[in-house]
């Protein structure tokens, strides 16, 4: 075992710590979301400055959904495990905003509330589907959200299939100042703020020992409970997280659209995130935010053009997978990365 | 007097109608190389999966470290102090050498810091930079391990065994498709690791088994055939008939 010299990049000169391809990962990650924050404050000036509201909304509606797929991320992306059912816990966190809203709750209550209720609700589910793995998972998620979905369908007093129309404006304070979820600027520029949030706490939780654990069961778990932890733990404090970001992601659309409707918790709105996650790069984080608005960009764009703008989007999606399988930012991370690694090695 | 890291009494599993182990007795002694060795089919590797926690015994008893551990699941084994490596390589491919290491160390820290930054994690980050250059991987620490060359995956198997300091390490078949010099390297690394730890072997190379080893269990369709120091197990003829023997 003294062959160290012969390793063709042994170089006892290096001497430093070994790279952290991960966290170097991350840092790319980083760059290309700091480029996201500077377009979407570019287009919020230009919005603004034109008094467009139209697009605002769409924008803010985009920013929502990236929460969503942030959610599925971590899930697909760190863990390994392909939720067909996120929208669960997007609709739990719709739906009980729109309740509490309508009941005259103000906003950090609403938030608590969901915070709460999601926490509650995702570790139910997850100790059913942490038991389970690979084709298991996505069909238990599946048949979970279907069973939510239809029960709400099916209950008067949430509206059923007409969903709760009449969630009244929300006025959120900040302290420095008070944003109205009907302003469009402003509740754009809140819930970029909010995903900014959301982006940098669970990039902070996946830089974690606890995070690290999340990535070597997506490469190998059945090492894992010989290295002394329990990926069956793991996994269900993972659906957790997922869970609580979807919620408190959905909890913020009832403020920008004033409704909600069966069609948040149905399979559409998970197979969508998980489109968005794959489009964008899974085990990226950056790469659902921009996944979500490239997404929602394509489909207004070309929604406006023809009525057949799914077949467009379907045949999109389906030259990312053949061609750019690490998703369209995962593959610009990847070059950033190498980029990155160069640096630190020179 | 101590008692022994590991005792096995009466172990017994069965796959179907095949009794994979039957009846098995053995114990391995503190700070000494225990090895195992029986033809193909013999039932080491079970063994191993029976007393690491992968697979729960149908009959007898597994007591570590003084410690009834019958059927205890790996994480916990773990936590007692057993580490073991695969004979099938088992690492984390798309991670980097470091990584797996780091993250092999990584019980090794409190767990107030499992939610702190992994680079606030001096411990495991200082254990992992010392495996690299024990084994002779510094120069790949940035490699994925999947990348490397299968001397330095079976190296690298070894280290992350080791990586959570264990009282007793079971190692099975590390010098499998290694070259001989990469072979004796491999026993040299193994006398050294007895001087602080007990480790358990399963091994094929019986020029090997007869320099390294304190003690012999040999195995026979899932029974005990015979045990005792290695010279005297090399000359028990049921050994030779059953295992030296007619090649």
């Amino acid at each position: 075992m003294v062959e160290a010299a012969t390793g063709p990049v042994a170089d006892p000169a290096r001497g430093a710590r070994p790279i952290d391809r991960i966290g170097l990962a991350m840092r790319a990650s980083h760059l290309l979301a700091l480029l996201l924050l500077a377009g979407c404050l570019v287009f919020a000036l230009v919005a603004w400055r034109t008094g467009d509201v139209f697009y605002l909304r769409l924008a803010t509606e985009a920013l929502i959904f990236a929460g969503l797929a942030l959610s599925v991320d971590i899930l697909l992306g760190y863990t390994g495990l392909l939720s067909l059912g996120q929208a669960l816990y997007f609709g739990l966190g719709a739906y009980m905003s729109a309740v509490l809203l309508r009941s005259g709750w103000s906003f950090a209550g609403v938030m608590a509330a969901v915070l709460l209720g999601a926490t509650v609700v995702s570790f139910l589910g997850g100790l059913i589907v942490s038991r389970v793995r690979g084709v298991y998972f996505a069909l238990i998620t599946f048949g979970m959200a279907q069973v939510a979905a239809k029960a709400v369908y099916n209950t008067r007093e949430l509206g059923a299939s007409d969903g709760l129309i009449g969630v009244p404006i929300v006025k959120i304070a900040l302290g420095f100042t008070t944003v109205s979820s009907d302003s469009p600027i402003g509740f754009f520029l809140f819930v970029l703020g909010f995903m900014v949030l959301l982006y940098l706490a669970l990039s902070y939780l996946l830089d974690t020992p606890f995070g690290r654990i999340l990535i070597a069961i997506r490469s190998n778990e059945r090492r894992v409970p010989f290295l002394g932890y329990q990926p069956q733990r793991a996994r269900l404090c993972a659906y957790v997280a997922a869970g609580i970001v979807a919620a408190l992601s959905g909890a913020l659309y009832p403020m920008l659209r004033g409704f909600v409707s069966p069609e948040l918790m149905s399979f559409t709105t998970s197979g969508n995130a998980v489109i968005t996650v794959v489009t964008g790069g899974a085990g990226t984080l950056v790469g659902a935010l921009y996944g979500s608005v490239i997404l929602t960009a394509l489909r207004s764009v070309i929604g406006s053009w023809t009525s057949h703008h799914l077949i467009v989007i379907g045949l999109i999606f389906m030259a990312v997978v053949i061609f750019f399988p690490r998703g369209l930012i995962g593959v610009i991370r990847a070059r950033l990365e190498s980029w990155l690694v160069r640096r630190r090695t020179r | 007097m101590t008692p022994p890291i590991l005792e096995v009494s009466g172990l017994g599993i069965a796959f179907g109608g095949l009794r994979a182990v039957d009846d098995l007795s053995f114990r391995a002694e503190r700070n000494a190389v225990t090895t195992i060795i029986g033809p193909n089919g013999a039932g080491k590797s079970t063994v191993f999966n029976l007393i690491s926690g992968a697979l729960s015994p149908r009959a007898g008893k597994v007591t570590f470290d003084g410690r009834d551990c019958t059927g205890a699941p790996p994480h916990r084994m773990r936590t007692l102090g057993l580490g073991r490596s695969f004979q099938i390589t088992s690492l984390f491919p798309d991670l980097t050498v470091f990584e797996n290491l780091r993250l092999a160390s990584e019980v090794l820290e409190p767990r107030s810091r499992w939610l702190l930054p992994v680079s606030r994690s001096p411990i495991a980050l200082a254990r992992a930079d010392a495996l690299l250059s024990r084994f002779a991987l510094t120069g790949r620490a940035d490699e994925l391990a999947g990348a490397l060359s299968h001397g330095e995956q079976r190296r690298l198997e070894v280290a992350m065994a080791i990586a959570a300091e264990p009282k007793l390490l079971l190692l099975d078949e590390p010098t499998q498709g290694m070259s001989h010099g990469d072979t004796e390297e491999t026993a040299e690394l193994i006398r050294s690791l007895a001087a602080d730890l007990s480790v358990l072997l399963i091994e094929h190379d019986i020029g090997l088994v007869m320099t390294i080893s304190d003690h012999v269990v040999v195995m026979h369709q899932g029974r005990k055939l015979a045990e005792g120091a290695p010279a005297a197990v090399r000359a028990d003829p049921a050994v030779q008939a059953a295992y030296f023997g007619h090649a």
